[in-house]
C-alpha cells in the first residue's frame, strides 16, 4: 500500500469513528444497540416495475413502552422482521424483539406508529402492511402492550387487521367522544396510463381508499363514507398529517397524494363528518406529495405545514430528471381532468388570518429537496425557532431522461413488455440518487437556513420514516431514521445546554392517556410559540408523545396555556425552563379560539351583487408561449384595461372595462347608486384588439368625456391596426375613434398631465414589448395635446425607453412642473425631469427589476413624497441580487431570423439557463445535436451551452433587485428600501393610495399575484395584499377584510356610488369586486 | 517504451504498404443497405417523429442517386424533377471517383447531418473509411471528397425546405372548449408533432394541398350520425377482437403495423418508453427486402430506396396538411368521455390529430412506388419488425401490404373508418402522381416487369 493510500485509509477510519455534525452525532449502532436494516431482496418478482412503492421504507416509532421514562425505539421492515429496542439511558438500547414478540406476519410492512389504543396506559404499536398485491400476505398488526416488555396481536379484536395497500395511520379523537378514533392511509397502485377523471375519488375501493375508523367502545367501525371521506381508487396517499388547521377545536386533515390525485384538505365539521375543502384553503399543492408536518414555524400561534415532494437541488439531477409539465399539460389536467394545481417541489404553508395558506416555499428556502420522505419540525437547536429535518433519498433514480428517453429501450423495454420484469442490469442504468438528508434553521421572516453538511454530515444514505424524541432525556430532541439497505441512523442532538428547553408530558383520560390532541402555548418576551400533540407526523413514523419548546438560553416564559382535547385549558405561570412537566387537567376553563385570532375592524366589505357591476374578465385562448417558447413569463395577459370618469355627463362616475382579444369592452353607467351595462356601440364594436389600458378625460376640452384605449395582448404584431391605441373622442353626435400616433407596440399605460403646462391634457403612452422579439425596448412616446389632436412631442426622447409596465406624473425635483418616472421590466426607474417642457434623465443609483407598479406616497412620514414600487418578489425560481443579477440572453441562437431571450440565474459562482434541455430544444434544435444525452447538458453553464463566441454577440439584460419596496426620498436623492419578507410572496402589479378609512390621512393599497408564467414556476397566487398605513404599519389584506389571495390584480379605484366610496379591483380571467369602505361609514 | 512502440508501428506500417497493392474497391448493395439501417437505428435512438423521419431518409438517398446516375445511363437525375433541386457538381476532372463508393460517402454523410447522435454514424463511417483507405488510397479520397461536394450541395438544397423555419414556429394550440378539435392522448398527453409541416417544400407533388382528401364525416354525437357509427365501429372492433384475444388476428395485424417511435409507458414512478421504427422506416425496409429478393444490383437498389423514400417525403406532407386542417379528435379521447372511460386502445394513440391516417397514406404511396418498380405482384416475407420482437408477416403484393397497414389502424383504436379508407386512397393517388411524374429510368412509363429484368 503506498503512502498516500495509506493516508486516505486511516482518513476513512477516522471518519468512521466520528459520524455526524456539529449538532447532530452519528453513534454507530455497534455503540448504541440500534442495529436494525431494512433490508431489501430485489428480485425478478418483485422490485420497484411490480411494485411503485417497492423503495418507500419502513416504518419507526418512538415512546416509552415500559414506563421508565426513556423512550424506546420500534422499527418496521419491509421484508425483514419489525425490531423493538428498549431505551436503557446513556444512548444504549436492547433489543428486545424476540421475547417481546413483534416482529410481525406481514410480507411487507410499512408505516409504525405507537398509541395507547386499547386504553390501558400503555403505548400500543400499530404497524401497517400492503397486502394483496405481488403475492403480500398478512394485514395490519396491533402489537398491545402486556406491559412486561411482550405484545400480543389482536389487530382483528378491534377490528383493525385491515389487508390492503396501507401506507400509514393515524389515533386521534376525531368526533370529540374522548376515545381515540383512526385514520388509516392507503394507496392505489392504479395504471399510471391515464389520469381518469378527478371524480374517481368519490367511488369506494377496499384495498386502496383511505378509511376514517371510529372507535365504539374499543371496536372499530369504518364510518369513512357517512364522515366524508374519499376511498377511491387514484389517491396515493403518503402524507398524513392531523392538526387543529383552522383552531375550531376539531382536528383536521390534510392527505398528501402522490401522483396527478390532489391533495385533501379536510375540515372537521365537528358532526362526525369533514368537508374536504382543500381548493378553498390552497392556491396550490406539491404534485408528487410525499410526507408532510404540521408546526407553528413562525411563532403566531397557528399551524404551518409542509409538504415534501421530489425536486432536486443540483443541477445535473434537476437537468436529467422529468420535471413539471408543460402549460398545455397542464391546463388540460386542471380544465378537462378536473385535478388542482400541482407542482413539482415542496411546499410550505403559512396558515393566514383569514385561514388560508400563503405557500412560501422557494422563498423560504425549502423548495428543493429531492426526493424526500420526511419532513420534521422542532427546535433542535433550542433558539426557540422550529428547524427542519428532511429524510432524502431513491436507490435508483427512475425518472431520469436519458433512461426513459434512451437507455430503457434497448435494455428493458421488450423484457417488460413480455414478462414485466425488470433485471438488475436495467436497474443499474438508473442514475443513483443517494442525495444527503437535510436540515434547515429556522428563522424568522419564514426563512431557513441549509445546515447539511454543518448539523449534520452530508451522507448517502437512503433515508425514510423518521422520528423524533428525546432519547437521552438531556432536553434536546435526538432523531431516528430508517434507512434503506443501511443500519438505521440515530442522530443525537448535542444541543444541550445552548438553550433552554421545556418537555410537557400529559395524562389526559382514560381513554386518551397522553392527551393527543392537546395543544400548548407558550408565551414569552410578548411573543408566543406554540405546539400540538399530533404524534403521527413526517412519514410512516410516530414521534415521541410529549410537547418540546425551546427558547434562547436565559428566557423566563410567562405563562404556559394547556388546551386540553375536550377544549378546556389551563395555565401555568412561569414555568421553569429546562424540565419536563408532568401535567394533568386541573380546575380548567372552556378555552375560547377566538383568542387566538387577532381580532380585526374590516376595513373593507364585498358590497352586496358588487352594486350591479357583473364584470367578469375573461382571457382569450392565445397561449403566447407557444409562439415565443422561452418567453420567462406571458405579455398576453395584461387585460383589463379600466378607465372610472363620468362618461355621460350625469355627474357620476362611470366604468370602462375592456376586453381581451375578439371580446368586446364593457361600459357600466352609474344610475341611482348602482351599475348598469350599457351599449355604447363605437366603444363596444372595437372588439378585434386586446385592451391593455384606458383613461378618461376631455381631451378636445368640449365639455364631454373622452375615452384614451391603449391595446397590446402580444399576439398581433409589427404594424397591425389591432395594436394601434384609440382616442375616441365624444361629440354630441357620439364616440368617434382617431388612431393615436406612434408605432404600434404592445402598450401598458396611459398617463396624462399637462407637462407644458398650456392648459390642456398631454399624454404619455408607456410601451412595454414588441410581439416575438420579448427583450426589445419598444419606443414610448409623449404626446402633446395641439387643440385635441394628439402630436408626437419632441419634448420627451422616448426612443427605446425600456419594457414599460407603469409610468406616473409627479413633481418629484419639487419645482412646480410634473415630472415623469416610468418604470418596467430588466429597468431601474428612470426619472425624467421636466424642464420647461423639455425632459432630461436625472441620473439615480437605483436597483434594475421586473418593476410592476410605482406609486407616490410618504412611507416614511416625513412630509416629502416617496414611491412605493411593485416588483417580482422572491418567492419564485428567480434569483437576483447586485452580486448575482439574474440576466437575459437575448440573441438570435438559432439563427432562424429572431432574437431568443435565454433566462439564467447563477448558481455557486456561473449561470445556468432555467429551463431543461427540452424546451430550450424547442427553441434551438441545434442543442439536440450538441447534447445527444440529458446528462451531457445538465451542469452546463450558459457560457459551455452557447459558447463564449455567441455569447459575446448577445444583449444581455441585468435584474439585480427582485423584492418590491420603496424609493425613499432624501432630499431629492432617492435610495431603494425593500418591503417586509410578507410583501414579498408574490409580484405587486397595483398600488393606490387613498384615505381608506376616512380619517384623513392616506393609506397606500398594494395588490399582485400573477399567473402568466410555466409550470415550472408554479403560480404566484399567495399574496393577501397589503393596506400600507407607512413603513412600519402594514396590515395584510385578510386581516382588514379583502378577498386578494389567488387572484391576480390588474386595477385598483377609488368610485363613488352617490356620495360614497367604493374599492373597485379588477382581476385578470377572474369577476371584479366592489368592497365598501367600512371604516369611512 | 513509447519509443518502441512508435518504432514498431512504424515498421508495421511500413510492412502493411509494401505488402498491399492497391485494388478497385467493390461497392456492393449491402453496404448501401447498411448505411440505411444504421439511419434507422440511430434514429430510433434518438427520437424522431414520423414525418421528419421520412426527410432523414430522403435526402441521403437522392444525394446518392444523383451521384449514381452519373456514370449509370439506365437512370435519369432528378434534377429538374424534384422541386428546386440542380445538377449537382461534376467530379474534378481526371478524378478517380468509384461513383458507387461516392454514392455511400454522401449517404453516410448526409445522414450524419440530419440525426443527432453523430458518433453513432461517425463510428460507422470511420471504419469503412478505414478499410477502403487501407485498400486503395487514392480511389477512396477522391471518392471520398466528390461524394462529400455533392453532399454539401444537396444539403444546400436541403437547407431551403423551410424545415429550419418550422422548428421554431408556434406549437399547435389546444382548443380545449371544442369537443371535435384534437386533444393530447392519454398516457403522456404530448404536444400536437409538427404542426407546420404542411410548410415544407415538397418534392414532386405541386404543393401540400394537391391531393386534399375529403373531409371527414362531419363531427356529431348524434348516435345516428355517420361521424358517430364510426366511432362507434371503432369501439365494438376493439371489443370484439379483445374478447377473441391478443393471439386474434387482428391484434397481430395492428401491432405489425404500431411503427410508433416512442411509445411511453409509466408505472408508478418508473418510466420508460418502447421505441419503434416509424411506418415510412418499415417501407423502407421493405424496399430492402425488395431489392434482396431481386438480387438488385447496388444501382437498382439505389434506385429504389430513392424512390420510394420521395414518394414517402411527399405522403407525410400532404397528410399532415390534411390532420391539422381537419383537426380531428382521436377516437380515444371520445370513447373515453361517451362510451368508456376505461377503454384504451390496442395501441398507444400517436401524438397528433386523426385525420387522415399517416400510415394510410403513406403506406399507400409507398407501396405504389414500388410497385412500379418491383410489380406490384410481388410476394414478400416482411420481417422488418423482427427486431422489435414481432414476427414475420407475408404478402403477395406490396398493395396488400399496403391495405393491411391501413386497416391495422382501425384494428388498433387509433383511426376512424374513413381515415383509413381516404387515407390509403390520398396515397396511392399520391403515389401514381409520383411516380407516373418522375422519369427515373428510361422504361419508366410501364414499370410493371423492370424488377422482373433484373
Amino acid at each position: 500500500m503506498n503512502k498516500s493510500l495509506y493516508i486516505l485509509f486511516f482518513l476513512s477510519l477516522l471518519s468512521g469513528c466520528r459520524q455526524g455534525g456539529s449538532l447532530f452525532d452519528q453513534p454507530a449502532g455497534t455503540k448504541t444497540g440500534i442495529t436494525f436494516v431494512n433490508e431489501l431482496q430485489e428480485t425478478e418478482d418483485l422490485n420497484i416495475l411490480d411494485y411503485l412503492y417497492f423503495y418507500n421504507g419502513g416504518g419507526v416509532a418512538i415512546g416509552d413502552i415500559n414506563g421508565d421514562g426513556l423512550p424506546d425505539v420500534f422499527l418496521s421492515g419491509n421484508q425483514v422482521k419489525n425490531r423493538l429496542y428498549l431505551n436503557k439511558g446513556q444512548m444504549e438500547f436492547e433489543d428486545i424483539s424476540e421475547q417481546a414478540g413483534i416482529g410481525g406476519n406481514s410480507s411487507w410492512n410499512t408505516g409504525s406508529v405507537m398509541a395507547d389504543v386499547n386504553a390501558d396506559g400503555l403505548l400500543d404499536i400499530y404497524v401497517c402492511a400492503v397486502v394483496g398485491i405481488n403475492g403480500f400476505s398478512g394485514h395490519n398488526e396491533l402489537f398491545i402492550n402486556n406491559g412486561d416488555n411482550t405484545f400480543t396481536e389482536r389487530a382483528a379484536e378491534f377490528g383493525l387487521d385491515f389487508d390492503t395497500y396501507s401506507s400509514n395511520a393515524a389515533f386521534f379523537d376525531y368526533d370529540g367522544d374522548g376515545d381515540l378514533d383512526m385514520y388509516l392511509l392507503n394507496h392505489a397502485v392504479h395504471s399510471q396510463d391515464s389520469y381518469g377523471r378527478a371524480s374517481l375519488r368519490f367511488e369506494r375501493n377496499y384495498e386502496t381508499g383511505d378509511k376514517l375508523l371510529r372507535n365504539d367502545g374499543g371496536r372499530f367501525t369504518e364510518v369513512s363514507e357517512v364522515a366524508g371521506i374519499y376511498g377511491g381508487i387514484n389517491g396515493y396517499g403518503l402524507g398524513l398529517a392531523v392538526s387543529d388547521f383552522n383552531q375550531d377545536g376539531r382536528p383536521d386533515l390534510y392527505i398528501g397524494n402522490d401522483f396527478h390525485e390532489d391533495d385533501y384538505f379536510y375540515l372537521n365539521n365537528g358532526d362526525g363528518t369533514y368537508s374536504e375543502r382543500l381548493r378553498e384553503y390552497f392556491g396550490h399543492t406539491s404534485r408528487f406529495s410525499m410526507g408532510s408536518d404540521v408546526a407553528d414555524i413562525n411563532n403566531d400561534g397557528q399551524p404551518d405545514m409542509i409538504s415534501l415532494d421530489m425536486l432536486p437541488e443540483e443541477e445535473v439531477p434537476l437537468k436529467t430528471s422529468e420535471g413539471d409539465d408543460n402549460i398545455q399539460t397542464q391546463r388540460m389536467r386542471t380544465e378537462e381532468y378536473g385535478y388542482y394545481y400541482q407542482f413539482t417541489r415542496n411546499m410550505l404553508y403559512v396558515n393566514q388570518p383569514d385561514g388560508r395558506f400563503m405557500e412560501t416555499a422557494l422563498m423560504s428556502g425549502v423548495a428543493a429537496t429531492d426526493w424526500s420522505w420526511s419532513a420534521l419540525f422542532a427546535d433542535y437547536n433550542l433558539d426557540g425557532f422550529q428547524d427542519l429535518f428532511i429524510s432524502n433519498g431513491i436507490p435508483k433514480r427512475p425518472n431520469d431522461l436519458d433512461f426513459v428517453r434512451f437507455i430503457s429501450n434497448e435494455q428493458i423495454s421488450s423484457k417488460m413488455d413480455n414478462t414485466r420484469l425488470v433485471d438488475q442490469k436495467a436497474l443499474e442504468m438508473m442514475p443513483s440518487g443517494n442525495v444527503h438528508n437535510y436540515v434547515f434553521e429556522g428563522g424568522a421572516d419564514l426563512l431557513f437556513t441549509d445546515r447539511s453538511g454543518d448539523w449534520i454530515t452530508r451522507d448517502t444514505l437512503l433515508s425514510g420514516a423518521t422520528a423524533w424524541g428525546d432519547l437521552d432525556n438531556d432536553g434536546d430532541l435526538d432523531l431516528v431514521i430508517n434507512n434503506l439497505n443501511r443500519e438505521a441512523s440515530v442522530l443525537v442532538n448535542q444541543s444541550q445546554g445552548k438553550g433552554d428547553f421545556l418537555k410537557v408530558a400529559l395524562r389526559y383520560s382514560p381513554a386518551n392517556t397522553y392527551g393527543i390532541g392537546t395543544k400548548a402555548f407558550a408565551y414569552a418576551n410578548g411573543g408566543v410559540q406554540s405546539r400540538e400533540l399530533f404524534p403521527v407526523r413526517g412519514f410512516q413514523a410516530s414521534s415521541q408523545p410529549i410537547l418540546h419548546f425551546g427558547f434562547p438560553a436565559g428566557t423566563q416564559v410567562d405563562s404556559l396555556v394547556v388546551v386540553w382535547p375536550d377544549n378546556r385549558y389551563q395555565v401555568v405561570r412561569n414555568p421553569g425552563l429546562n424540565q419536563t412537566l408532568q401535567l394533568e387537567p386541573v380546575q380548567t376553563q372552556p378555552f375560547d379560539y377566538g383568542r387566538l385570532r387577532p381580532g380585526a375592524t374590516p376595513w373593507f366589505r364585498r358590497s352586496k351583487d358588487d352594486m350591479g357591476l357583473d364584470f367578469v374578465h375573461r382571457e382569450d385562448n392565445y397561449t403566447d408561449f407557444n409562439r415565443e417558447k422561452l418567453l420567462p413569463y406571458s405579455q398576453a395577459d395584461h387585460g383589463p384595461a379600466l378607465a372610472v370618469g363620468d362618461l355621460n355627463g350625469d355627474g357620476s362616475e362611470d366604468l370602462y372595462l375592456g376586453g381581451a382579444k375578439r371580446i368586446p369592452a364593457r361600459v357600466y353607467l352609474q344610475r341611482e347608486g348602482r351599475f348598469i351595462a350599457s351599449g355604447i356601440p363605437a366603444l363596444l364594436n372595437d372588439s378585434i384588439p386586446e385592451n391593455t389600458a384606458a383613461l378618461m378625460g376631455d381631451f378636445d376640452a368640449n365639455g364631454l368625456a373622452d375615452l384614451l384605449v391603449a391595446n397590446g395582448g402580444s399576439d398581433y404584431f409589427g404594424d397591425s391596426d389591432y395594436l394601434n391605441n384609440q382616442c375616441y373622442f365624444q361629440s354630441g353626435a357620439g364616440f368617434n375613434a382617431q388612431p393615436l400616433p406612434g408605432q404600434p407596440a404592445n402598450t401598458s399605460v396611459l398617463a396624462a398631465a399637462d407637462f407644458d403646462q398650456d392648459g390642456d391634457t398631454d399624454l404619455f403612452v408607456g410601451n412595454q414589448t414588441l410581439t416575438g422579439d420579448f427583450g426589445a425596448r419598444p419606443d414610448s412616446y409623449l404626446l402633446e395635446n395641439q387643440g385635441g389632436q394628439w402630436a408626437i412631442s419632441k419634448a420627451l426622447d422616448g426612443r427605446a425607453l425600456g419594457m414599460v409596465t407603469d409610468a406616473i406624473w409627479t413633481d418629484f425635483n419639487a419645482d412646480g412642473t410634473p415630472d415623469l418616472i416610468v418604470v418596467g421590466e430588466w429597468m431601474a426607474p428612470r426619472f425624467l425631469a421636466n424642464r420647461e417642457g423639455s425632459f432630461r434623465e436625472v441620473a439615480m443609483e437605483l436597483p434594475s427589476g421586473l418593476w410592476q407598479a410605482i406609486a407616490p406616497f410618504d412611507m416614511d412620514g416625513d412630509g416629502d413624497t416617496d414611491y412605493a414600487l411593485g416588483n417580482w418578489g422572491t418567492n419564485s425560481k428567480f434569483t437576483a441580487s447586485p452580486e448575482a443579477p439574474m440576466h437575459v440572453y437575448l440573441s438570435d441562437f438559432d439563427e432562424n431570423g429572431s432574437r431568443d431571450p435565454v433566462v439564467a440565474t447563477k448558481r455557486n459562482g456561473a449561470y445556468y439557463p432555467l429551463v431543461g434541455l427540452d424546451e430550450l430544444a424547442s427553441q434551438m434544435p441545434m442543442l439536440r445535436k450538441k447534447y445527444p444525452r440529458y446528462l451531457d447538458f445538465a451542469g452546463q453553464t450558459i457560457e459551455q451551452i452557447f459558447g463564449a463566441e455567441a455569447l459575446q454577440g448577445a444583449e444581455i439584460l441585468n435584474v439585480t433587485e427582485l423584492r418590491s419596496g420603496y424609493l425613499k426620498n432624501q432630499g431629492g436623492r432617492f435610495e431603494f428600501v425593500p418591503f417586509p419578507i410578507a410583501l414579498q410572496v408574490a409580484p405587486i402589479l397595483e398600488f393606490l393610495s387613498g384615505d381608506f378609512d376616512g380619517n384623513g390621512v392616506p393609506e397606500l393599497l398594494a395588490a399582485g399575484n400573477y399567473f402568466g408564467v410555466k409550470p415550472y414556476q408554479g403560480r404566484l397566487d399567495a399574496f393577501p395584499g397589503a393596506l400600507i398605513k407607512n413603513e412600519n404599519e402594514i396590515l395584510l389584506g385578510n386581516r382588514v377584510g379583502l378577498d386578494f389571495t389567488n387572484k391576480s390584480i390588474r386595477h385598483l379605484a377609488l368610485v363613488r356610488l352617490g356620495q360614497a366610496p367604493y374599492l373597485l379591483a379588477v382581476f385578470n380571467d377572474a369577476p371584479a369586486a366592489l368592497y365598501e369602505l367600512v371604516k369611512t361609514k | 517504451m513509447k519509443i518502441q512502440i512508435g518504432i514498431m508501428a512504424f515498421a508495421g506500417l511500413l510492412l502493411a504498404s509494401c505488402a498491399k497493392q492497391a485494388t478497385p474497391i467493390e461497392i456492393s448493395p449491402e453496404a448501401y443497405h447498411a448505411s440505411v439501417d444504421k439511419v434507422t437505428e440511430v434514429m430510433i435512438h434518438d427520437i424522431f417523429s414520423p414525418p421528419v423521419a421520412s426527410r432523414v431518409y430522403v435526402y441521403p438517398n437522392i444525394a446518392a442517386y444523383e451521384i449514381m446516375t452519373l456514370q449509370n445511363p439506365e437512370y435519369h437525375s432528378l434534377q429538374g424533377q424534384l422541386t428546386d433541386l440542380g445538377s449537382i457538381p461534376a467530379p474534378a476532372a481526371g478524378a478517380a471517383v468509384n461513383y458507387r463508393l461516392a454514392a455511400l460517402v454522401a449517404h453516410i454523410d448526409l445522414s450524419r447531418r440530419l440525426i443527432f447522435s453523430e458518433d453513432q454514424v461517425i463510428a460507422f463511417r470511420d471504419s469503412l473509411y478505414g478499410n477502403w483507405d487501407e485498400q486503395n488510397r487514392e480511389e477512396f479520397e477522391a471518392s471520398r471528397d466528390y461524394g462529400l461536394q455533392v453532399a454539401d450541395f444537396i444539403a444546400g438544397w436541403m437547407d431551403k425546405d423551410n424545415y429550419k423555419q418550422t422548428r421554431t414556429m408556434s406549437k399547435f394550440t389546444v382548443d380545449t372548449d371544442d369537443i371535435s378539435r384534437w386533444q393530447p392522448t392519454p398516457p403522456a398527453y404530448m404536444e400536437g408533432i409538427e404542426p407546420h409541416w404542411n410548410k415544407i417544400r415538397p418534392f414532386v407533388i405541386d404543393s401540400a394541398a394537391q391531393f386534399k382528401p375529403v373531409p371527414p364525416p362531419a363531427f356529431s354525437l348524434e348516435p345516428d350520425s355517420p361521424f358517430w357509427k364510426e366511432v362507434r365501429e371503432v369501439y365494438d372492433i376493439s371489443q370484439e377482437i379483445t374478447q377473441k384475444g391478443d393471439e386474434s388476428e387482428e391484434v397481430a395485424i395492428a401491432q405489425f403495423w404500431d411503427c410508433n417511435p416512442y411509445v411511453s409507458v409509466t408505472r408508478g414512478h418508473l418510466m420508460f418508453a418502447t421505441k419503434k421504427i416509424s411506418p415510412g422506416a418499415h417501407w423502407i425496409g421493405i424496399a430492402k427486402i425488395a431489392s434482396r429478393k431481386t438480387n438488385s444490383d447496388f444501382d437498382k437498389t439505389l434506385y429504389a430506396y430513392t424512390k420510394t423514400s420521395v414518394a414517402i417525403a411527399d405522403a407525410f406532407i400532404s397528410c399532415w396538411d390534411e390532420k391539422y386542417r381537419s383537426n380531428l379528435i382521436r377516437p380515444e379521447t371520445l370513447i373515453n368521455q361517451y362510451i368508456d372511460e376505461n377503454w384504451k386502445p390496442v395501441l398507444q394513440t400517436p401524438p397528433f390529430p386523426e385525420y387522415t391516417s399517416g400510415h394510410s397514406v403513406v403506406s399507400g404511396a409507398a407501396s405504389t412506388a414500388l410497385a412500379s418498380i418491383f410489380g406490384d405482384d410481388f410476394a414478400f416475407d416482411d420481417d422488418t419488425e423482427v427486431p422489435y420482437g414481432l414476427p414475420v408477416r407475408s404478402f403477395h403484393a406490396f398493395s396488400q401490404a399496403a391495405s393491411e397497414a391501413a386497416i391495422s389502424r382501425m384494428y388498433g383504436g387509433i383511426h376512424y373508418r374513413a381515415a383509413v379508407e381516404v387515407g390509403v386512397k390520398q396515397g396511392r393517388d399520391l403515389g401514381k402522381f409520383v411516380t407516373e411524374n418522375l422519369q427515373m429510368t428510361h422504361a419508366n412509363a410501364s414499370m410493371a416487369n423492370d424488377g422482373a429484368e433484373n
